[in-house]
């Protein structure tokens, strides 16, 4: 430690305490905050955690390496290595336990004085310390010390203060190393080998060497200037990373020739690298002047043996806090769990999460899988159906056969929850488009479906004759527009808008006196308005504000609209045409938009989002000539088919097959193309005439199932036998009597329902009675017969076949979902 | 508000993915232990291992299904150069009696010298087809020309993207005004300002998969690239997970304002960039509407996005890597108060939270 930055270490075994080390040991010890206040005089880590500091030692100065004493016992033993080239024993513990009582201040002393780069703790011989130190002519850099020795004879008693003890007390020095290696050269950086208690991995100057205790003349070496803080993979014992300025070098032990990977070069120096010791082949990196852990999660790593494969390293980072970080310190035993510290002492204790994976399913639940877990994610049920997402509320609609009511159409919005009022008018206007098509019907029919999804566009094209486009002569107050320009379609369609009612009435007072019942105050005002009716929407929107549930400010836009002129330089409509923008509701809106706008220009209006299309639609046909045409293009075109298909396929993906179903029958009576044919025939095994001749004649409505030949209805004559050349149909495999025939009780069943079942109305086709076959094993019987066997069988009926027909179609196993609780 | 909870996997190593079957009734997640599982869902909700087998020789990466209408057909693709197609079958064993199910492997796609490193089935409008991408720069199509032979698949299309492949994703439109389109991230993290995702396009006069845009702006290594579901959209939503969240808009240029024959030109704009994952994203998924985004990243979050009618995407939601809430008011973008959970922290009971917090 220069004194200047600081580092941290986690207590190997007591894993709630840590220490920082500058110019002084601190020792913190972490409490969880997840159920208590913080405490006075603690730090805070995290939003779930905080440290208390136990104890400080000033004690050994210069301190330029620390290393905490492997073992349990004594629990706060640390060596620490001095600018001197001595190391230091010495602990922070509070209670001294007397056997070890004399390890503490005992001073370990090289020949020559320089600086101690490094430690490290044999991790198997416990009382074995390397010191790497710096180069002294042709002395040894690496210094093996056993700190249990008895002391030398040349011991030297050495008198000195202590001052936390507050006692004078003799401090014992051991001059005489275990082993001296790395002779003549400088060691940066050590580590032990796991492999063996007796290899010692050091980073010497300009080389990497792993030294042999068993035979101190041998060393293995490589050279390469990446010698700084070799560390051992802690899951994968020949892994070892050091680094050099801005590169980490990964080395193979096994092939120690050249590293079999070198990361991306930082562009600043890193100053540690360490591996996850929770998890396999994690190296976290910090550089110097940085916020950022970079992580090296390495799925593969190049072999020296096998062929060559390219690594897969992915590159991750961190950022625990704001400033630059000091140094870090993995938690040996939390999974992924860190410590750092930055230069001014703070300290936070953070988690490295894995990289999350994550897929949404179609019923809008999140999964996602983060390390070896999974977590699924699920909105919650009672949650405002305003925050639900479209999906959700696709879902619960569809739950709630929305869009299936074609009787009374305007249902459909009371079906989507009844909250929209876009909705609402949409149904509404389908509604009206719908009675009206009736009406016509009635008149006319066989001109069915012509206008349904004709569109406002259509209708109003078809009018043949040209309306004049000028603009309602109108200068009053109160002057009724004249309405003989408005040709028949127009009309139409304004009542298919619901401004106006059925007949040749063509008078709005009805809608908007309903629009006032309802309290839509704005938007009747706007209504009468776009009729020309200033008075009228003066007076409902003083009706509004005094009726209490309105806005009183209604009263403020009634007299601004009182205002009304048509001098196309005044100050009124200048005002209103910017101010008007700043107006809440969209209908207040567009009412001066409509009357500050020019002749022919109605964009303010017709381009109001808010606004319900069917009143734009209706303004539309109102005021704009037959050339500008109206905002609308409802035409069956293939987006609208393309739009019918994702929205089927959205109802299969949430298993709403009924729905579905429902759908298409209603989607068929409109557009016949999309009745999908029969798609199964069964032909007879003697004559290859389909069996259903006889009943050929009657289209057939269902999908996917054969209900041939087997009527039922007494109306109809059985038919046990082939159309065709009079064989006899193949015997139900249960039964053993030939399909056609009236089913009989399931033999030996004692499923009493059924019973129940077949005392129903025979005048329908039974589904019991159906022909089913498995397509596999070709197998088959009664519909009812078969169904019964699989209750209580996996394999087919039929001796000696094995087929386990019921299990081959994993989606004709799943429930349609409108049957369950989704 | 949504509320997590934690399933008990029992991978032996990370898992790197996670898909769901057409109906979500099925889930299927491979590991760097080499298996695949496939999870079913019970009708009270719950997920249970039906299947875990030994799929590959390396890491897993990526795991996907078919749609149904072609079986229960999963695809994998590993570290080990290879990407494999897997069918449930109905054996003679009784392993359903047991609750598990049989799969076998259907075919062995050999092809890539390299790290397979992203498999995708085609939209099944397509036919059973499907795509991968691998670390030396090549995405493949394959098809199965007879959906009932599920051994036989042959190589339709190499598409070489120059740079080493991180993940692809199909535009599932199956809308005839879209032709095939498939979107390429790579994840090649050499400095070069090369843009790092592609998108190739389908020409029917050439029968050849054409470049029709890169994303110039995209200069960061890509993770993760997802196309939006279209349910009838005229337009592409593209979402790129990379340094930050982006989501793209790709609006088809009109043909005939284009030369004919050529690949679509497309108006490409960037609607949402953000940076709140502080570092890498790893993942994006959209949900069935292509409404909400969720995004993955080294925060240890995941984020909800999701854009209000003026398409101005926001965070709605953000939850924990371990499903606990996060707390505190630091979260950028966020209207929404943070995302409630029930689940006690599981990792441990001092995680932090603040990992890549910026408070800025």
């Amino acid at each position: 430690m220069s004194g200047t930055k600081p580092d941290i270490l986690w207590a190997p075994h007591q894993v709630d305490r840590f220490v920082v080390c500058d110019s002084e040991l601190s020792l913190y010890h972490v409490e969880s905050t997840v159920n208590s206040e913080l405490k006075a005089g603690s730090l805070r880590l995290s939003e779930d955690s905080a440290a208390t500091l136990l104890s400080i030692n000033s004690e050994t100065p210069y301190m330029k390496c620390v290393a905490w004493y492997l073992n349990y016992d004594p629990e706060c033993l640390l060596a620490v290595g001095q600018a001197n080239g001595r190391v230091v024993l010495t602990s922070l513990g509070q209670d001294h336990n007397s056997k070890f009582k004399d390890l503490i201040g005992k001073e370990f002393v090289p020949k020559h004085a320089r600086q101690c780069n490094t430690l490290a703790w044999n991790p198997l011989d416990s009382n074995w310390l390397a010191a790497g130190l710096d180069k002294h002519r042709a002395d040894f850099s690496v210094l093996i010390w056993d700190i249990c020795s008895k002391y030398t004879p040349d011991i030297v008693p050495l008198e000195k203060v202590r001052l936390s003890a507050g006692e004078t007390e003799t401090t014992l020095l051991v001059t005489k190393p275990l082993y001296e290696l790395g002779q003549n050269d400088a060691c940066l950086s050590l580590c032990w080998l796991p492999r063996d208690q007796k290899l010692l991995l050091a980073g010497m100057h300009r080389n990497l060497a792993i030294f042999d205790l068993r035979n101190t003349s041998q060393k293995m070496f490589v050279n390469t200037k990446a010698v700084q803080g070799v560390t051992v993979d802690p899951y994968f014992h020949d892994r070892v990373a050091s680094f050099y300025e801005g590169q980490v070098a990964i080395w193979d032990l096994r092939k120690f020739e050249k590293p079999v990977l070198t990361l991306t070069e930082q562009p600043k120096p890193l100053t540690k690298v360490a591996w996850c010791p929770t998890r396999t082949g994690l190296l976290a990196t910090l550089t110097r002047d940085s916020n950022i852990i970079r992580l090296y999660d390495m799925q593969h790593t190049p072999t020296p043996i096998g062929d060559e494969t390219e690594p897969t390293i992915i590159e991750r980072s961190v950022q625990p806090c704001d400033n630059y970080i000091a140094s870090f310190a993995w938690h040996p035993t939390s999974q992924n769990r860190m410590i750092v510290v930055t230069p001014n002492r703070t300290m936070s204790d953070f988690t490295v999460f894995e990289r999350i994976s994550l897929a949404w399913s179609p019923i809008t639940s999140l999964m996602w899988a983060c390390g070896r877990h999974l977590y699924e994610c699920a909105e919650e049920e009672n949650d405002n159906s305003l925050e639900k997402d479209i999906a959700t509320k696709m879902r619960l609609r569809a739950l709630s056969r929305y869009g299936l009511d074609t009787e009374q159409v305007w249902r459909n919005h009371i079906l989507a929850g009844n909250e929209d009022p876009q909705l609402k008018s949409l149904w509404y206007t389908l509604h009206f488009m719908k009675q009206y098509t009736e009406d016509m019907d009635q008149k006319s029919p066989g001109n069915k479906g012509s206008l349904v999804y004709a569109g406002i566009k259509s209708i109003v094209k078809s009018s043949l004759g040209v309306v004049e486009s000028s603009r309602h002569n109108w200068s009053g107050l109160d002057k009724q527009t004249d309405t003989q320009n408005l040709n028949e379609e127009r009309i139409l369609a304004l009542q298919l808008c619901g401004w106006i009612k059925k007949g040749m009435d063509v008078d709005v007072g009805p809608f908007l006196n309903s629009l006032v019942q309802e309290g839509e105050w704005e938007r009747a005002a706007a209504v009468a308005l776009f009729n020309l009716d200033i008075r009228r929407a003066i007076q409902i929107l003083n009706e509004g504000a005094s009726s209490g549930k309105g806005d009183l400010n209604l009263n403020v836009v009634a007299m601004a609209l009182s205002g009304y002129t048509d001098e196309k330089n005044s100050l009124w409509r200048e005002m209103c045409s910017t101010l008007r923008l700043q107006l809440n509701n969209p209908y207040l809106c567009v009412m001066f938009a409509f009357l500050t706008s020019e002749a022919g220009s109605y964009d303010g209006v017709l381009y109001e989002n808010k606004v319900a299309v069917r009143d734009r639609v209706a303004f539309a046909c109102k005021f704009l000539s037959d050339s500008q045409g109206s905002p609308l293009d409802v035409l069956k075109d293939e987006r609208v088919q393309y739009w019918i298909e994702n929205y089927r396929n959205l109802l299969d993906a949430w298993r709403f097959w009924h729905k579905r179903a429902e759908f298409d029958i209603h989607r068929s009576k409109l557009d016949p193309s999309s009745k999908p044919l029969a798609q199964v025939f069964v032909s007879c095994n003697f004559c290859g005439k389909s069996i259903s001749y006889s009943c050929s004649t009657v289209p057939h409505q269902g999908r996917g199932f054969s209900q041939y030949g087997v009527s039922g209805s007494p109306t109809k004559s059985k038919v046990t036998s082939c159309p065709g050349c009079r064989k006899p149909l193949p015997r139900c495999a249960l039964c053993l009597i030939n399909m056609g025939t009236p089913v009989s009780s399931c033999p030996g069943g004692s499923k009493s329902d059924e019973k129940v079942d077949l005392s129903k109305d025979k005048k329908l086709a039974q589904f019991n009675n159906w022909f089913t076959w498995c397509h596999n094993c070709r197998h088959g019987g009664h519909a009812g017969h078969m169904l019964s066997w699989f209750r209580d069988h996996a394999e087919c009926p039929v001796s000696a076949c094995t087929c386990k027909c019921m299990q081959l179609d994993t989606t004709g196993n799943l429930v349609p979902a409108e049957t369950v609780q989704p | 508000m949504f509320v997590a909870r934690s399933i008990a996997a029992d991978h032996k190593d990370l898992i790197h993915d996670v898909s769901f079957d057409f109906h979500g009734r099925r889930m299927a997640t491979c590991s760097s232990d080499q298996s695949v599982k496939v999870w079913d869902k019970s009708e009270s909700g719950d997920w249970h291992c039906t299947a875990s087998w030994k799929t590959h020789s390396g890491s897993v990466w990526r795991v996907t299904w078919a749609h149904p209408e072609f079986g229960q057909v999963l695809a994998s693709c590993s570290f080990d150069r290879t990407a494999a197609v897997w069918e449930e079958i109905v054996g003679e064993s009784n392993d359903k009696l047991r609750g598990q199910s049989h799969w076998v492997k259907r075919t062995t796609l050999v092809d890539s010298r390299t790290s397979v490193t992203d498999v995708k089935f085609a939209p099944k409008h397509m036919g059973l087809m499907l795509a991968t991408c691998s670390a030396d720069g090549i995405v493949r199509v394959y098809e199965a020309p007879d959906v009932m032979n599920l051994s036989q698949w042959s190589l339709q299309h190499e598409i070489s993207c120059k740079l080493s492949c991180s993940c692809i994703s199909w535009n599932p439109s199956s809308s005839r005004a879209h032709p095939p389109m498939i979107a390429v991230g790579s994840d090649d993290s050499s400095p070069n300002a090369m843009a790092k995702a592609q998108i190739f396009e389908y020409n029917e006069n050439t029968r050849k998969y054409a470049k029709a845009e890169t994303l110039m702006t995209v200069t960061d290594p890509v993770h993760d690239i997802a196309f939006a579901p279209n349910l009838g959209r005229s337009f592409h939503i593209l979402a790129i997970a990379t340094k930050d969240v982006r989501i793209f808009t790709l609006k088809p240029v009109r043909k005939e304002l284009t030369s004919s024959g050529g690949p679509t030109k497309f108006e490409i704009h960037i609607v949402a960039q953000f940076d709140n994952h502080n570092s890498q994203v790893w993942r994006v998924s959209w949900n069935i509407t292509g409404t909400v985004l969720a995004s993955s990243g080294d925060d240890g979050c995941v984020r909800l996005w999701k854009a209000n009618y003026m398409d101005n995407w926001k965070c709605t939601g953000i939850l924990k890597g371990n499903g606990s809430p996060v707390s505190g008011s630091s979260q950028q973008g966020s209207s929404n108060p943070p995302l409630g959970s029930n689940v006690p922290n599981l990792q441990n009971s001092l995680n932090g939270s603040s990992a890549g917090r910026k408070h800025s």
